[in-house]
């Protein structure tokens, strides 16, 4: 949020350095690159740093809308604590963690601008394993007994929940803040409810937030003039409240699958975000020369046979998030996901990259992805699980990418002979050590010594005279 | 119809379900919030404000709905369906009625 940029501008920890507008952490001086996430969620820790910050809340800030395990945060915490010392950030069991490292004040001048966000939200104490999200209600209401009834009933189920007495102040907030579903009377000053339906109705934003009528109007004439103006549902006062949980936590989860939905269309095709719509793909189609990475998780046949199958569902998602991760927080865009496999394209971003650029980027993901499995292990040994591996496949070429298929179901599709180069070189990896990276002379050449690399026999390809030169990624120091 | 002043199932699935300090708290904000429907409903009579007078009976009959008080709901109804009244002996009633509802619910509130 760009709120949160703002509220902690500079904060100097010993020999750290945060910088949140400019998303940058540096260790004696120098800049340290850190995943997206990683940094995301040093941010979420650093500006809670009065108190101990529970997982269900971290994961809430860091993976937003999307349901994800322990694990992730787990390895992204690992991540963290490999940067800033062990010691940077307590695990308290059963709570949280919380980062422990004094801010520098002298000088550090807005370190805790925002004392609001510093305290933070009260966070409940969540007891056994229903780790229900929590939700962010409004309830727009102007008799004081049924406003203070209705937010009772909802904060009893488990919810935060805000209050209003009239439909403008009920607008501004939805406008202003961040608020998962509005519960709202019909009756009120200053504009009532169908005025704020229909502000809504002319509001894409705003459309996202279900809306539950809550009136004792008579006649199903009201009822049919609030759906048509788009609430999703409607409550007859006075509130039943098996009725109420009920509708409540259909329509919450509704809204969180359309958040995570959107979420996933978002990384799989950014382009669909600016309504490039998928009625034809020549509006996205692009031609350029780019760079392709394919990674896989090796012997996924063996892994699912001796686990169960939720287990290795879950690795799966573990594991995809984790090649997301790295392959966002180096601008790669992912083309195809095939639950063991993740291919991405960079370099063919709106803005024409410099070229080597595409090739670094795609590098710098790998070596990530190579880190972030290394941390993920880590977590796994310390469960007796066994650990996992991936193996890289590189290769930079001209590709054609855009979207294709019919306007009710697109793709975003890369095609070009690197795709196949990647693709090959991943099968190669997969039959060399753990965690190998292989990338081909083209990248090598782009990366013009940037990268340590051991020079590996040539891939013959089919249906191609000329050999392709094989180099492979020497593991970061 | 007869109704009695306060529907015991409504008051008991309200206490199960919102806490009984809570109910409590939640009578006696009605006890505040009830004295200036009833005197709205007066002020819109004497100006002929129809619309007022609904509202303030309709609000009046959804708060007393929700704690079971069945006849003071009922009579707060009558007004908002029944349009301006010929003159104020109904809100007087409804005025009673709402002192009799107000003491037994805060009898049932803390016994």
């Amino acid at each position: 949020m760009s709120a949160h940029s703002a509220l902690l501008e500079a904060g100097h920890f010993g020999r750290f350095e945060i910088v949140l507008s400019e998303r940058r952490l540096q260790v004696d001086g120098q800049p340290v690159p850190l995943g997206s996430r990683a940094f995301d969620l040093l941010a979420a820790l650093v500006t809670r740093r009065d108190r101990v910050v529970p997982k269900d809340e971290l994961i809430d800030v860091v993976w937003p809308g999307l349901v994800v395990e322990d694990n992730n945060l787990q390895v992204q915490i690992s991540a963290l604590r490999k940067v800033l010392g062990a010691q940077a950030i307590a695990t308290v069991p059963g709570r949280g963690y919380q980062f422990t490292i004094a801010a520098v004040a002298p000088g550090s001048s807005v370190v805790n601008a925002n004392a609001t966000e510093a305290k933070g939200p009260r966070v409940h104490e969540r007891t056994g394993a229903g780790a229900l999200r929590k939700s962010r209600l409004l309830v727009a209401d102007d008799n004081k007994v049924n406003r203070l009834l209705l937010c009772r009933s909802l904060e009893l189920m488990g919810h935060e929940v805000a209050s209003v007495d009239n439909g403008r102040a009920a607008l501004q907030m939805l406008r202003a803040e961040h608020v998962d579903m509005l519960l709202l009377d019909l009756e009120m000053p200053e504009m009532d409810g169908f005025g704020l339906l229909e502000q809504r109705a002319a509001d894409p934003a705003l459309l996202d937030v279900p809306v539950i009528v809550t009136s004792s109007l008579e006649g199903a004439a009201q009822v049919a003039r609030c759906i048509e103006l788009g609430a999703d549902d409607y409550l007859h006062k006075p509130v039943n409240p098996v009725l109420l949980k009920a509708r409540v936590e259909s329509s919450l989860e509704r809204k969180h699958l359309r958040d995570r939905q959107r979420e996933l269309l978002a990384r799989l095709a950014p382009e669909l975000r600016e309504g490039a719509a998928t009625s034809s793909g020549a509006t996205s189609a692009r031609r350029g020369e780019a760079t392709l990475l394919l990674a896989r998780l090796r012997d996924v046949d063996a892994l699912a046979s001796a686990q169960p199958a939720q287990e290795t569902i879950e690795l799966l998602s573990s594991w995809t998030t984790l090649m997301l991760d790295a392959i966002e927080s180096h601008g790669g865009q992912v083309h195809q996901m095939t639950g063991d496999g993740v291919a991405a394209v960079f370099g063919l971003a709106a803005e024409p990259s410099r070229d080597g650029d595409a090739s670094w980027a795609a590098v710098q993901a790998a070596q990530e992805m190579i880190e972030l499995v290394a941390q993920f292990n880590a977590e796994r040994s310390s469960l007796g699980k066994a650990p996992i591996a991936p193996s890289i496949g590189i290769a930079s070429g001209e590709v054609v990418a855009g979207h294709a298929g019919t306007p009710r179901r697109a793709t975003y599709v890369c095609v070009g002979a690197a795709v196949q180069r990647a693709s090959r070189l991943e099968a190669l990896a997969a039959d060399r050590a753990a965690g190998a990276v292989l990338i081909d002379g083209a990248t090598h050449a782009a990366l013009a010594g940037r990268v340590a690399t051991d020079t590996v026999p040539a891939l013959a390809l089919p249906g191609s005279a000329k050999e392709v030169p094989v180099h492979a990624l020497k593991a970061r120091a | 119809m007869s109704h009695t002043v306060i529907d015991p199932h409504t008051f008991d699935e309200l206490q199960a379900n919102a806490g009984a300090d809570f109910v409590a708290e939640l009578v006696d904000t009605f006890g505040d919030e009830a004295p200036p429907l009833l005197a709205e409903l007066r002020s819109a009579l004497a100006a002929g404000a129809a619309e007022r007078f609904r509202r303030a009976a309709h609000s009046l009959k959804s708060n007393s709905s929700t704690f079971g008080a069945t006849r003071l709901a009922a009579m707060a109804r009558e007004l908002e369906l029944g349009g301006l009244p010929a003159g104020a002996e109904p809100i007087d009633a409804l005025a009673q009625e709402f002192e009799t509802t107000l003491a037994a619910l805060q009898a049932l509130a803390r016994p």
